[in-house]
């Protein structure tokens, strides 16, 4: 029919537009009215509870393992009170993720791999946490004593001072990152990496033997780069 | 830190708005009372030796005051037309139902930063917008609104509101070109395009109505109308409404015929470059334009401000000046009793209201009916009411239809669109301009 | 007091502390080094009346980000470069370092609209790699949210094809169309978009009761729904004239370029991975395959409408056909797949999508290939829009459905 009157599709679906004015809006209106939720929903950042009260996580780390971000850490403390068996945080389990794709590619593997894990005093720590009074908001106070009493900011006394003063161990490791006057590794650590780099020729007699090699003339203007 | 300067800190900010417009506002008022007494005399004389420049003046400035809430009205309008036929709600929060979103663009559209891009002609820039907006209000002067409420009564509106309108091309040119952007260019030179090719089966289709008419002055073509609504022209130039319609489609930039500003595909054509005002210079001249386009429509074929059927003449018989000392009484008794006759059912019948909150109630009833019989006095006793209510209903309902055609169909390419200008249109014009004419010539 | 500005700077009118380069505005999208090609020299440089247009990749049109640069002469394009990669993530490279069960999470947002076909590719190849038999009741639930996952990516394709064209109205009614397909999906996997619902062996969880609910709420509506969404835009004259005889392939070309899917069958050949290669229990349910002879937008669209309806009986006959049994097959926690190679292909709503798995024998592929179909389709532009308008550049584009999270990985 629409090819014999032109226009005539123009108008039908002007009706079908004028119908659809009249009927009721598929909006939502929230805040006021909250769209289910299905109960299934895998979006919620919370941990959940069974009927009976308590929590349903087990910490068997089966979801930091498959999460394919390692977004996932988990912390507390074991049976028998220690605050560090085979649980380490994201950034070592990285190096476990990393390592073996180092292995396959036939390079050294760091050594330092496993430091976090040594067993710690945490004395110091409590003391420090008390004489800031357990505050969250002082965590820049409580990082730099922490930082003067270590020479550095071990990963268990984060930890520490993550569940005493119930700021999240994420949030610490990002506040300690943002300021430079923090380490994360004790002032001797990078002794092989500058042990190395102080064996490398300086630039001048590199550029100088490559010139000679290429005859090129690699006019060297860099001065000693280290 | 003097005095002055202590107080002006320890001011909050309506404080600080208050403590500068009150002492403005004083010096005026005081000024405009003592000239009105002083000279009061003098100026009623020149300003009755001078009516028609003063009209004029009068004309333009309250176009140009109405024009923002116009446009308000009708963006709002698009807004939630075009949610309502998308199954959405569209604007909800600001005001009730969301009536208070257009003023607040408007006034956020004023608060945007105003820049010109570098390489771009400074002037042309900058006045492109104004050249637009002021064809869209100085063609609207001739529109008659009511019996008596017209800016101008030339002999020739109609032509006049066409060589007007005819103008807006050289203001989106000048923004196309000015904006040294590809994007603007394209949208500029299409809407050159689009606008020329299409003013031709404009004009043409209502030369037929002129015909009939006899005169091209707008209100006279509006007083013809008068009486039953078969008397309109559009019963007597089916197919002329029909290309004015689709033609007036086409110079507004509307969709479908809106690829000038194709969002989809050039960004927002000639008015990419322009933020805050100036875009809003733009963005109000298009819906004063759609408004316009309706108005004409309205006031050439759908009878203007004439009442669809013809009502017999009511008069008020009741002489307000025999009341005198009873007057008082009403005006101090009636508005309360009103408050409290509405607001009862609410107290009695519904125990959840409180007291107060019934009085609220029947006062806010109170204030609708009086305005509503106010309003029905009015159109009663005043012709110019009761017109101004029929032209103000016909245009809306007409950006209506516009902003339903938006909200349904897409756009056409622009050879497509200038083959149907061409190919179709015009010949259909000339045809209704041929049958018009001999129709005419046979019957007289 | 003079002061002599730098050669080739002015003053900013806005900041006259600011110095700003002769040519900054004048930016013509040429690159700044000799071209490197044929192909590159002979596309920069311009005839006579010819002008270059940089569609960037923040256009209110290109699906996702695109940049296409035209090169015009007045409205009509008659050569074009397309540059993609706006949105690599390098999902094959995270796929190396992943963990096999991982990577199906990274492959979800590869065309976020259809994760679930984008999750089954890569677990068809590890399946063929651990030789793995998936339980008959996973296969049907596969098929279910697949179609379901098919329906909803036509309808969004038909919202954003009237979007470019400039009708306002069907995009948000294929979207409260979608809104229902994906509410019926979280209530089955437990998202809404990104699903994540496919395991290697099967699936993540049954049927219940909230998703069989919906869906049967849905299918009573569903045809009149959709018919009365398609029926704004079959029979407008403007949306047929527009659409009809845009960006013509015949079967030839697209064969040339290695189009499948839609776009391949709207030509005229029959050819469906369903059908040709089957694979799940495709073999048997009984359906057709829509075929369309013009070749143009019009017949594209026209086509995902038809598969859309075709979709709705497959659903129907997996709802009466489906089996009871486990929903996953027995697998041990860590997967070390033998030394190999797997390819599987299957039918998604753009075309023949492919993974290609090679396993080095450890817990990790070592290397994930993916074959994209939005990715093979994005050349046929090269070849389609020289010749047309401006205007219809956007809707040829639109037409070949591409997402640009698969074209560019």
């Amino acid at each position: 029919m629409s090819q014999f009157v032109p226009g005539l599709g123009l108008v039908k679906g002007m009706g079908l537009t004028l119908k659809r004015f009249f009927e009721p809006k598929a909006t939502i209106r929230y805040p006021e009215v909250r769209a289910d939720v299905a109960v299934k929903f895998r979006g919620r950042l919370q941990l959940l509870y069974d009927e009976y009260g308590a929590l349903k996580c087990e910490t068997c780390f089966q979801c930091a393992q498959a999460c394919p971000i390692e977004c996932i850490d988990m912390g507390g403390l074991d049976t028998k009170g220690r605050f560090h068996v085979h649980w380490g945080p994201p950034e070592t389990y990285g190096e476990r993720r990393e390592e073996s794709a180092l292995r396959r590619s036939g390079r050294a593997v760091p050594d330092p791999a496993y430091e976090h894990f040594r067993p710690f005093d945490l004395t110091t720590v409590d003391e420090i946490l008390e004489a800031h009074d357990y505050d969250p908001k002082r965590m820049l106070e409580i990082l730099g004593a922490t930082q003067a009493a270590f020479g550095h900011l071990p990963v268990a006394a984060l930890k520490r001072i993550s569940e005493r003063t119930g700021a999240w161990y994420a949030l610490i490791y990002g506040t300690a990152s943002y300021y430079a006057q923090f380490r994360f590794e004790a002032p001797g650590a990078t002794a092989q990496a500058e042990a190395i780099t102080a064996r490398r020729p300086p630039d001048a007699t590199f550029l100088d033997r490559l010139g000679a090699s290429l005859a090129g003339g690699q006019g060297g203007g860099q001065g000693a780069g280290a | 830190m003097s005095a002055v300067s202590r107080t002006w800190d320890q001011l909050t900010l309506p404080g600080k708005f208050l403590a500068i417009v009150v002492p403005i506002l004083a010096v005026l008022t005081t000024g405009l009372i003592l000239v009105i007494v002083l000279f009061g005399g003098a100026i009623w004389n020149v300003i009755l030796a001078n009516l028609p420049v003063v009209r004029f003046i009068a004309a333009a400035t309250i176009l140009l005051l109405l024009s923002p809430p116009i446009a308000f009205v009708i963006i709002y309008m698009e807004m939630k037309v075009i949610a309502l036929m998308n199954l959405r709600l569209g604007p909800d929060r600001v005001g009730p139902w969301g009536t208070l979103l257009s003023t607040v663009h408007g006034l956020k559209v004023l608060m945007k930063e105003d820049f010109t891009p570098t390489r771009a002609d400074p002037v042309v820039f900058t006045w492109a917008p104004v050249v637009v907006f002021s064809t869209a209000i100085l063609s609207a002067l001739v529109l008659p609104f009511a019996p008596g409420l017209f800016g101008q009564d030339l002999n020739l509106g109609l032509l006049y509101f066409f060589a007007i309108g005819g103008l807006t091309v050289v203001g989106l040119l000048m923004g196309g070109w000015a904006s040294f952007n590809k994007y603007s260019l394209l949208g500029g030179l299409r809407s050159a395009a689009q606008i020329v090719s299409y003013e031709i089966p404009l004009t043409l289709s209502v030369v037929g109505l002129i015909i009939l008419a006899g005169t091209m002055s707008l209100n006279q073509i509006v007083q013809q109308q008068a009486g039953w609504f078969v008397n309109w022209f559009v019963i007597r130039q089916p197919l002329g409404f029909l290309i004015f319609v689709i033609a007036a489609t086409a110079e507004a930039n509307r969709t479908p015929f809106d690829l000038t500003e194709a969002d989809s595909e050039i960004v927002a054509g000639f008015a990419t470059e322009y933020s805050g005002m100036r875009f809003g210079f733009f963005f109000f001249a298009e819906y004063i334009g759609v408004f316009i386009i309706s108005a004409l429509t309205t006031v050439l074929y759908l009878g203007g401000w004439n009442a669809p059927i013809v009502l017999p003449h009511i008069v008020w018989a009741i002489d307000i000046g025999s009341l005198s000392g009873w007057i008082l009484a009403i005006v101090a008794i009636v508005p309360v009793l009103g408050t409290v006759l509405l607001g009862a059912p609410f107290f009695l019948f519904r125990s959840r209201t409180r007291w107060w909150v019934a009085l609220i109630v029947g006062f806010v009833l109170f204030n609708v009916l009086a305005v509503g019989l106010f309003g029905l006095w009015a159109y009663i006793s005043f012709d110019w009411v009761a017109g101004l209510f029929w032209f103000v209903g016909k245009t809306f309902a007409l950006v209506f239809v516009f902003v339903w055609l938006r909200g349904t169909l897409p756009r056409v390419r622009i050879d497509q669109l200038m083959g149907f200008a061409w190919k179709w249109l015009l010949p259909a014009a000339l045809l209704n301009l041929f049958v018009t004419a001999f129709a005419f010539v046979v019957v007289h | 007091m003079t002061t002599t500005l730098p050669p080739g700077t002015h003053v900013s009118g806005d900041d006259p502390n600011v110095l700003i380069d002769d040519d900054y505005a004048s930016y013509e999208p040429i690159p700044p080094y000799p071209p490197r090609t044929e192909r590159e020299a002979e596309f920069y440089t311009l005839g006579d009346g010819e002008m270059y247009l940089n569609m960037g990749p923040q256009h209110p049109s290109t699906h996702g980000v695109l940049r296409v640069v035209l090169k015009l002469e007045g409205e009509r394009v008659v050569d074009i470069d397309p540059v993609l990669g706006y949105l690599h993530r390098g999902v094959e490279k995270l796929c190396e370092n992943a963990d096999y069960h991982q990577t199906i999470s990274q492959v979800d947002p590869l065309e976020y609209v259809s994760s679930l076909f984008m999750e089954w590719g890569p677990v068809m190849a590890y399946e063929k790699l651990l030789d793995i038999q998936v339980p008959r009741r996973a296969e049907y639930i596969r098929v279910l949210s697949g179609e379901l996952n098919r329906i909803a990516s036509h309808a969004l394709f038909m919202g954003w094809f009237a979007l470019d064209l400039g009708g306002l109205t069907p995009i948000l009614w294929s979207f409260i169309e979608r809104d229902e397909i994906v509410e019926m999906l979280a209530a089955l996997t437990g998202q809404r978009m990104l699903f994540n619902y496919f395991r290697i062996g099967g699936v993540n969880g049954d049927l219940n009761h909230e998703f069989l609910s919906r869906l049967g709420d849905w299918m009573s509506r569903a045809v009149g729904q959709i018919d009365a969404n398609t029926k704004l835009l079959n029979e407008n004259e403007i949306f047929v004239r527009r659409a009809s005889g845009l960006g013509v392939i015949d079967t030839d070309m697209a064969l040339k370029l290695c189009m499948t899917g839609p776009n391949l069958r709207a030509t005229g050949l029959p050819y469906d991975i369903r059908r040709a290669h089957p694979y799940s229990v495709y073999p048997e349910l009984d359906f057709e395959v829509p075929t369309r002879s013009e070749g143009d937008s019009l017949a594209r669209y026209l086509l995902r409408m038809e598969e859309v309806k075709q979709s709705l009986r497959i659903i129907d006959q997996c709802l009466h056909q489906m089996p009871d049994g486990p929903i996953m097959a027995k697998l041990p926690r860590l997967l070390r797949p033998r030394p190999g190679r797997a390819w599987a292909a299957l039918e998604g709503p753009r075309g023949l999508y492919g993974a290609y798995a090679i396993s080095d024998g450890t817990d990790q592929p070592f290397r994930l290939k993916i074959h994209d179909p939005s990715f093979i389709h994005l050349q046929a532009v090269g070849a389609l829009l020289p010749g047309h308008l401006l205007a219809d550049t956007m809707a040829i584009m639109a037409s070949l459905d591409p997402i640009m999270g698969g074209v560019d990985k």
